[in-house]
């Protein structure tokens, strides 16, 4: 019996020793934090600390709200602590939320491991890059590999390829709250509850956060460099960017469909006295370029070949009006596309760029639409029609990018893949 | 079924109330049009761009004119040329359309032009003129005139052209997003209503003030902002920042400060006419003006106020410290000491760890400890075991 009260007493004491949080640790954490990604520095002092005995461990909410455990501050090594700080931020940063709202809503997805889903997903994205130099990784923490997943992918790319199941079973407990996956939590403040950050108060932090990486990108990590370029301009997809930068091109200047005063309209008869313009038809003589060597896919060429062959019908293009130059190692792409689209396939430009042009040329063509790798010589000067350049990603690491030969400003570039 | 029964059927559907409900795309609208500059609603076929501008038309007493802009001729907005009896003598005249007739009788409405980005390029540059100098031929709309245009972003516009830099940069870009509470509960019968933002008459040479002096703090720090055409093939067709812009900004923060609008509506606003980016160092430089002047607060450390929020308290410390250190007397140095002080009574240590050393490091030799600064020693362990990682 007293040994019973003694135990009750001492599991009451040790109770209230976790409830008085150590707050001096905490702080001191998110100071390390800070002197090892001072990059982040504004995001984590826009944080605001919540304590929450509720929470598994640290939590955030959409609003930029922290919900800290204090037993959880209390079992943790203070250099642990700052990774999580930085964890935790990273959800808000990339905006795990929204995304997971997007990807629910879009995929229509139901039931009650959604969320824990987009959680796991989140950190596989967060947690390849933000530890180490520094910041140790948690024990536990999830890693793309502990799923027998890639590193350096995004949450959208984890999310269909793994299941609840028993790899997963160690996260059961895992909860970085309703700001990493968009799921209400019981803790949670809500929107009117006080110290949240507004949807414009977020953005500003993002974008200082985004501004002092881009500022000096040498010390930080790949990751953080792409999650910075891309922050306030997600990349589009490239068959939109392409379908418009090749329909601009065929609808300027003397091709397209456009109104002219060189010849009278059909509705003239009918309003004697006025001068109208008609709708005069000019349809674009469109000529592709193909050079490419083999790191190129298949798959992703045929794409782009079928792309402007499609927009070139779209914008009145008859079939003899659409030619593709091709290069030795792309015919064998563009031969049966050629053939079932019923378009001639002018011959082979050698394997340089410029043999390309200069023979895409002969055609006469009002635009000329190149698909390469950039890694190949321009012409010197402008041809005397508008390009577009679709530019396909180099395979093979992402560290050749700053070598490659960029087109010239006479073309409009889209990055394709 | 006689058509009377389904006239009743349809009464009742179309019976719908509505409910007060914040919309900050609504109020940005509404600001705009006040501030009589042009506006391109950027939305999805069918997610109530046209009801909104209904609405909008109500609430303003303006009668709506809709032109779909892609249906009609170059002819239809810079006017028909009209060949006279001696044109040597008389010239000849651009005959403008009904609708801007009826338009310049009436002296004032709304005039929407729908389908803006599926006009071709002669339309387009057409309308270049309408939107800008506000003329369909020989005609000149009055200045009661509003005009609001509608496009459909290139990934839904199926054979869309793309809108040319020149007329991109003339107008106010709101993006129109679909809310699906809204819809959902819009479909149930019930509609939002939201309450439109009034100016406040004693409040505008305020106003104005505060404006310039925004983006001219701006501008004058980044000049590479006053002119920037959109290069990357993502960013065409949207805002860019060009001095017409910037004037455009000026007027838009100058009206969301008149009308008390929150951060977000002026955020869409500015964000629309100049772009992302420097929208958003615009806000920055908002932001800042709003924080504390340093020297206000080592004027009278006791009476001071530090913002809530932490990065932006830690901008003031900041602040704080680098005035000390531009003009360094004992009495500053200890006001600064006193203000950080205060910044832990109520804000993380951590914050103050930074401020503290730097600000420890400007001391003279013959400038005692000022009091209080032992209340500092919690930071200092903070930093302390920081440090011991």
């Amino acid at each position: 019996m007293t040994t019973d009260t003694a135990k009750t007493a001492d599991t009451a004491k040790t109770m209230d020793d976790a409830k008085t949080m150590d707050t001096e640790k905490l702080y001191a954490a998110r100071l390390h934090a800070v002197r090892v990604r001072p990059y982040l520095a504004s995001a984590l002092f826009a944080l605001h600390v919540v304590e929450c005995p509720a929470t598994p461990t640290m939590a955030v909410d959409r609003y930029w709200r922290c919900y800290v455990s204090p037993d959880f501050v209390a079992r943790m090594p203070m250099t642990e602590l700052a990774g999580v700080w930085v964890h935790e931020v990273s959800h808000l940063l990339r905006d795990h939320h929204g995304r997971g709202d997007r990807y629910v809503r879009e995929h229509e997805l139901t039931g009650p491991g959604v969320r824990l889903r987009l959680n796991i997903a989140a950190d596989c994205e967060i947690n390849d890059d933000i530890y180490g130099d520094g910041l140790p990784s948690p024990a536990g923490a999830v890693h793309p590999a502990v799923l027998r997943l890639p590193p350096g992918e995004l949450m959208e790319d984890y999310l269909p390829r793994f299941r609840l199941g028993p790899f997963t079973d160690g996260y059961a407990w895992l909860d970085c709250g309703s700001g990493a996956d968009g799921g209400e939590r019981p803790w949670d403040l809500g929107p009117d509850g006080a110290h949240g950050l507004t949807e414009q108060e977020r953005d500003a932090v993002r974008f200082r956060v985004a501004q002092g990486i881009n500022g000096a990108p040498g010390r930080v990590s790949k990751g953080w460099r792409r999650w910075a370029e891309e922050a306030f301009h997600p990349p589009q997809p490239w068959r939109e960017l392409l379908g418009a930068a090749v329909r601009a091109a065929a609808a300027s200047a003397g091709a397209g469909d456009d109104y002219t005063y060189g010849r009278p309209a059909r509705r003239a008869a009918a309003l004697p006295r006025v001068v109208l313009p008609a709708l005069r038809r000019n349809p674009p003589r469109v000529c592709v370029v193909i050079d490419t060597s083999a790191s190129v896919s298949d798959e992703e060429l045929g794409m782009a070949l079928l792309e402007v062959a499609a927009i070139g019908r779209a914008v009145g293009g008859r079939r003899q009006l659409l030619g593709v130059v091709s290069c030795d190692v792309a015919a064998r792409v563009a031969h049966p596309i050629c053939r079932g689209e019923g378009i001639p396939l002018i011959g082979g430009g050698g394997t340089d760029l410029r043999a390309g042009f200069a023979s895409a040329l002969r055609t006469r063509p009002d635009v000329i639409v190149v698909l390469t790798d950039g890694w190949t010589p321009w012409p010197s000067s402008p041809p005397p029609c508008r390009t577009v350049v679709g530019l396909f990603r180099r395979r093979g690491g992402e560290g050749s990018d700053h070598t490659m030969a960029w087109p010239p400003d006479w073309a409009r570039s889209v990055r394709i893949g | 079924m006689t058509l009377d029964t389904a006239a009743d059927l349809l009464k009742l559907l179309a019976d719908t109330t509505t409910e007060p409900r914040p919309d900050p795309q609504l109020e940005a609208l509404t600001l705009a049009v006040a501030a009589d500059l042009p506006v391109l609603l950027w939305g999805e076929p069918g997610i109530g761009k046209t009801a909104a501008l209904n609405q909008l038309a109500d609430s303003l007493d303006l009668p709506l004119t809709t032109v779909i802009a892609s249906v009609h001729e170059p002819t239809d907005f810079s006017g028909l040329p009209v060949i006279g009896a001696d044109p040597a003598v008389h010239g000849v005249p651009m005959a403008p359309p009904d609708w801007a007739v009826r338009l310049a009788t009436a002296g004032r409405g709304l005039l929407f032009l729908d389908e803006l980005s599926t006009a071709p390029p002669a339309v387009q540059a057409a309308l270049l003129r309408l939107v800008l100098e506000r003329r369909v031929g020989a005609l000149t709309l009055p200045p009661g005139v509003r005009i609001v245009a509608a496009a459909n972003p290139r990934g839904s516009a199926a054979d869309g052209w793309e809108l040319s830099a020149p007329l991109a940069n003339r107008f106010v870009h709101l993006q129109w997003i679909y809310q699906h509470e809204v819809v959902v509960r819009g479909l149930g019968g019930t509609w939002p209503r939201a309450t439109l933002p009034r100016l406040d008459p004693d409040g505008l040479p305020g106003a104005v003030a505060f404006a310039r002096r925004a983006v001219c703090e701006l501008l004058t720090a980044r000049p590479k902002l006053v002119h920037q055409l959109p290069q990357s093939e993502t960013k065409r067709g949207g805002a860019w920042p060009s001095p017409r812009t910037w004037d455009m900004a000026v007027r838009l923060i100058a009206f969301g400060t008149a009308a008390g609008t929150s951060r977000e509506v002026l955020s869409m606003l500015v964000r629309g006419v100049v772009g992302d980016g420097p929208g958003l160092e615009l806000l920055a430089v908002l932001d800042r003006m709003d924080l504390p002047d340093p020297e206000v607060l080592l004027a009278d450390p006791a009476a001071a106020v530090l913002p809530e929020r932490g990065d932006l308290r830690q901008v003031v410390l900041e602040g704080v410290v680098e005035a000390v250190r531009g003009n360094a007397d004992r009495e500053r140095w200890e006001a600064a000491w006193r203000l950080l002080v205060r910044a832990l009574d109520d804000g993380a240590p951590d914050l103050v760890v930074v401020p503290a050393s730097e600000l420890a490091g400007l001391r003279r030799d013959d400038w005692p400890l000022p009091s209080g600064i032992e209340r500092l020693a919690g930071a200092l362990n903070v930093a302390r075991r920081a440090a011991s990682a």
